[in-house]
């Protein structure tokens, strides 16, 4: 039997939140979840680190937690949060009232936004739907739920604090009115482990009221199914949002190589048995499509559902449920916390262990806020932003190379070929075959004066006539597509003439 | 299944589409024009080419081979969808210039003077010989924008780069939307102290405003300002493209975009619908008559395969010259290429031969023969057979 003083049950953002707010404030716990970390909703979520706007009108109050958590996440969590930036764009038909709440709301709270016309928008995020009427720039940023629940972790671990994962909490004991610990199944093995607490934090999210059951106690909760989509690309570099009241597949949200899409909302009754239909993955698509036309088009690789703890109130229509969070005190040593949202963990931990503190009648502020996340330092944080952001100039978008990489192979070997370029570089070797960068790295040459106009022009001609000795063979399809494209701009819109 | 019922459905909103639908929402029929996403047009350079064969367009097209599809359109319908463009242009506030009866010169990027009919505002005061006395303003770091090839082939210019903290020209375009931006620009231009006659930048002078945004550049200038066409995306392209789109619009017509069209109900030699997926349900669009204006391979009405090249809406029979081998010559600048005369050959009335669909019309890139790099005759090709098949397809709707 262990003997602790906190048991969290749940590992999802909420109950790690709470271990690594109950370790920098030296309060031994024991964190039990029945899956692995982040294994529920936290988990199956967009990874979106809200800057509010999406609450700002019908729940302000979330939406000022959530501008405020943001600022403190990007700050203590740099190796878990991509600072994308993110867009509500206002498609034709869209509600100029309601855009106009959205600014005026934004302002009153002191959420940041910039009014950017469609150009403007369309040059951030190039795959918009050019449609659209304008986009409003907000602080929104992709985050990675898995790893911040690890890091969270890490501090628990770092200071002594224990953690069962894949351990199943099947009874509450109870002495005398109180509970007083818990005994968990072991997945694995089978066997049951006792642990002693003199307090229960039940953070288990969508099990909450199967867990308080187990002490005889209720919570009522609305459980409510969202649905999201991934991607097979990276469409947008900023989070997309729609500017309109929450509705279906409304938020598109980049990480890393992927995009993340939804979501729905839906009631459920045992957060066990869900499943995606069919026509969520369809109206998520079209959506979303509104927004990126690309959606329509691209590969889907995988659909999947997270349950949200609702806080259970006489609304029907979950999305008007709010999305804030509240503790309850069972008042037998049992704390329950539900609702809230990703984005306010911390700050629901925050007030969990507040709660406890003061049970235990101990004095120590919070630090969670001011410290950065333990372990970070061994992480290499987001590589792909890193790269698309070192990327300023790209001059070869199939692969990836910058002016500087051209500049820098011209410097090395004041080479007269663009053909060394390409082989250094990779420069022309993706799909389009170098139909776009040969022009960009000779007129680089130019620049540096290692090549006349005259030759260059001779160059690219030689090029072109090179290149296509190898893709005649293989002219059907979208190559054929690709190669009428390249030919459209060299003969067409460059005028390049024939023959010299 | 959700319906929906029109006279006439567009399939395609590049120009040929858009200028049929408008032609046709003008005659009062609800038109309704599907497509999967941006045209071609967005890509291109704004300018409306009918024929580059010659100094003289309309008698050059005149001179084209029999087959090619200009000689489908009347010299009076050539000269009414032209003429129709340039009114609608002008209530937009983008005055084209240009006749039917000189073509005139674009510089382009490279420094090489292209032979088109209409030049849109911005490239009005395009040189038109290379002994022009001009200033080419660059922006540093904009990777598809290199003055020197402009300079190799004129003796009389010079240029100059700004820095416009950008390297798009979407970027740039948007940026010179901004008034206070645009001041600052056009305030380093005075400090230039410009002598040549004209000043030449790349197509990025805004998006909606480019007028205005000329128009103040030269009045504080005091010398005409000309737009040079770049590599996609091209701001006249697009300008172009949200024109002939929010005229479609003005005149009543609906756009489903990005809706590609998956099938097609027919019933006898007519077709009733073309189906879309969407939200996830099937939707049919229902109607008297149809226009494909799909456009050729890059907009998507044809898909060449290892062994045919296929219609991809209604199926029609494609023009193939000859087997894949024969597609292209070994030589790249070869004008004869024979993959430029694959398309969809139609009757005098635009409707497709060797098929019995008595309410399809075929108009724009898409159609047979046409080697529109080699005649130069894209754009023009479009807005006259786009605008010759919806007066086609309004007299069998009568």
């Amino acid at each position: 039997m262990i003997k602790t003083d906190v048991i969290i049950i749940g590992g999802g953002a909420t109950g790690c939140g709470i271990a690594r707010d109950l370790a920098l404030r030296g309060v031994p716990h024991c964190l039990i979840e029945k899956g692995d970390y982040a294994a529920g909703a936290t988990g199956a979520c967009h990874g979106l680190l809200h800057s509010g706007g999406r609450y700002v009108v019908s729940d302000p109050v979330a939406a000022k937690e959530c501008y405020d958590e943001n600022l403190i996440l990007r700050r203590i969590g740099e190796k878990c949060v991509e600072k994308t930036g993110g867009l509500f764009v206002r498609l034709p038909g869209d509600s100029k009232r309601y855009r106009e709440k959205f600014l005026r709301s934004c302002e009153e709270i002191g959420i940041p936004t910039e009014v950017l016309s469609a150009t403007r928008a369309l040059e951030l995020v190039p795959n918009l739907n050019p449609e659209i009427e304008e986009a409003i720039r907000v602080p929104d940023c992709s985050i990675d739920p898995f790893r911040l629940c690890m890091l969270n972790m890490r501090t628990s671990e770092l200071k002594g604090g224990l953690s069962f994962t894949r351990h199943r909490v099947i009874k509450i004991i109870q002495s005398r009115g109180r509970c007083i610990g818990v005994q968990a199944t072991d997945a694995a093995t089978g066997e049951i482990l006792e642990i002693h607490a003199n307090i229960i934090v039940n953070a288990s999210g969508a099990w909450t009221n199967l867990v308080a059951k187990l002490a005889g106690c209720e919570v009522p909760l609305t459980l409510s199914k969202g649905s999201l989509v991934i991607t097979n690309h990276r469409l947008t570099d900023m989070v997309i949002n729609r500017l309109r009241p929450s509705s279906d597949g409304d938020i598109i949200v980049p990480n890393e190589a992927v995009c993340l899409a939804g979501t729905t909302s839906q009631a459920v009754e045992d957060p066990d048995k869900i499943r995606i239909e069919p026509s969520e993955a369809d109206v998520i698509i079209t959506e979303a499509g509104k927004m990126i036309p690309h959606f329509n088009q691209t590969r889907i690789i995988r659909a999947f559902s997270g349950v949200r703890p609702l806080l259970q109130s006489s609304k029907t229509d979950s999305r008007e449920i709010s999305r804030g969070f509240q503790i309850i005190d069972h008042q037998n040593g049992m704390y329950s916390i539900v609702g809230g949202k990703l984005t306010t963990f911390r700050l629901m931990a925050e007030k969990m262990v507040d709660t406890i503190m003061n049970a235990f009648n101990l004095k120590r502020e919070c630090e969670t806020a001011e410290k950065p996340l333990d372990g970070q330092e061994e992480l290499s944080g987001y590589p792909l932003s890193k790269r698309l952001a070192d990327m300023k100039n790209i001059v070869c978008e199939c692969e990836l190379v910058s002016r500087a990489d051209v500049e820098r192979i011209i410097q090395q070997t004041s080479t007269r070929h663009v053909g060394d370029i390409q082989h250094r570089t990779r420069l022309g070797m993706g799909p389009c075959q170098g139909g776009f960068c040969t022009f960009r790295a000779l007129g680089i040459m130019q620049d540096h004066s290692i090549l006349t106009p005259d030759e260059s022009m001779q160059a690219l001609r030689d090029f072109l006539q090179r290149r296509f000795r190898g893709i005649r063979q293989a002219l059907w399809g979208d190559q054929l597509r690709e190669e009428q494209l390249v030919e459209y701009i060299y003969l067409g819109i460059l005028a390049m003439e024939r023959k010299k | 299944m959700s319906v929906v019922e029109y006279d006439i459905v567009v399939i395609g909103a590049g120009v040929a589409g858009l200028t049929a639908g408008a032609r046709l929402a003008e005659h009062g029929y609800r038109v309704a024009l599907v497509t999967t996403g941006e045209p071609t047009a967005c890509l291109s350079t704004g300018c409306i080419d009918l024929c580059a064969n010659g100094a003289r367009p309309l008698y050059a097209a005149r001179e084209l081979p029999r087959e090619h599809p200009l000689h489908l359109v009347s010299d009076t319908d050539i000269a009414e969808a032209f003429g129709r463009f340039l009114e609608v242009m002008r209530e937009r506030g983008r005055v084209y210039t240009g006749s039917l009866e000189h073509n005139r010169c674009v510089l382009s990027a490279l420094g090489t003077l292209k032979t088109t009919c209409l030049t849109p505002a911005g490239m009005a005061a395009s040189p038109q010989s290379d002994n022009e006395v001009i200033r080419i303003i660059t922006f540093s770091g904009l990777k598809d924008f290199y003055p020197k090839y402009i300079l190799s082939r004129f003796a009389h210019a010079s240029f100059s780069s700004y820095d416009a903290g950008a390297s798009t020209t979407m970027g740039i375009a948007s940026r010179l939307e901004r008034d206070e931006y645009l001041e600052a620009f056009i305030v380093w231009l005075e400090k230039l102290d410009i002598r040549e006659n004209k000043i030449g930048l790349p197509a990025v002078l805004g998006m909606k405003n480019t007028a205005e945004v000329i128009r103040r550049i030269e009045s504080r200038l005091e010398r005409p300002v000309f737009e040079i066409p770049t590599l996609p995306p091209s701001m006249p392209g697009r300008r172009l493209f949200n024109d002939l789109k929010d005229h479609f619009r003005n005149k009543g017509g609906d756009i489903f975009w990005s809706w590609p069209v998956v099938g097609v109900e027919k019933a006898g030699g007519l077709i009733e619908a073309v189906f879309t997926r969407t939200e996830g349900k099937p939707n049919s669009l229902n109607a008297r008559a149809f226009v494909l204006a799909t456009g050729s391979f890059v907009g998507g009405g044809l898909t060449a395969t290892r062994q045919t090249i296929t219609e991809n809406v209604f199926d029609l029979p494609v023009h193939v010259p000859s087997g894949r081998e024969g597609w292209f010559d070994e030589d790249y600048f070869s004008p004869d290429h024979r993959i430029g005369k694959v398309g969809v050959c139609v009757d005098s009335s635009f409707r497709p031969e060797h098929s019995h669909w008595e309410n399809i019309f075929v108009c724009g890139g898409i159609l047979a023969h046409a080697q529109i790099l080699k005649n130069g005759c894209g754009h023009g090709l479009s807005l006259a057979t786009g605008y010759a098949a919806a007066g086609s397809c309004a007299e069998y709707l009568k």
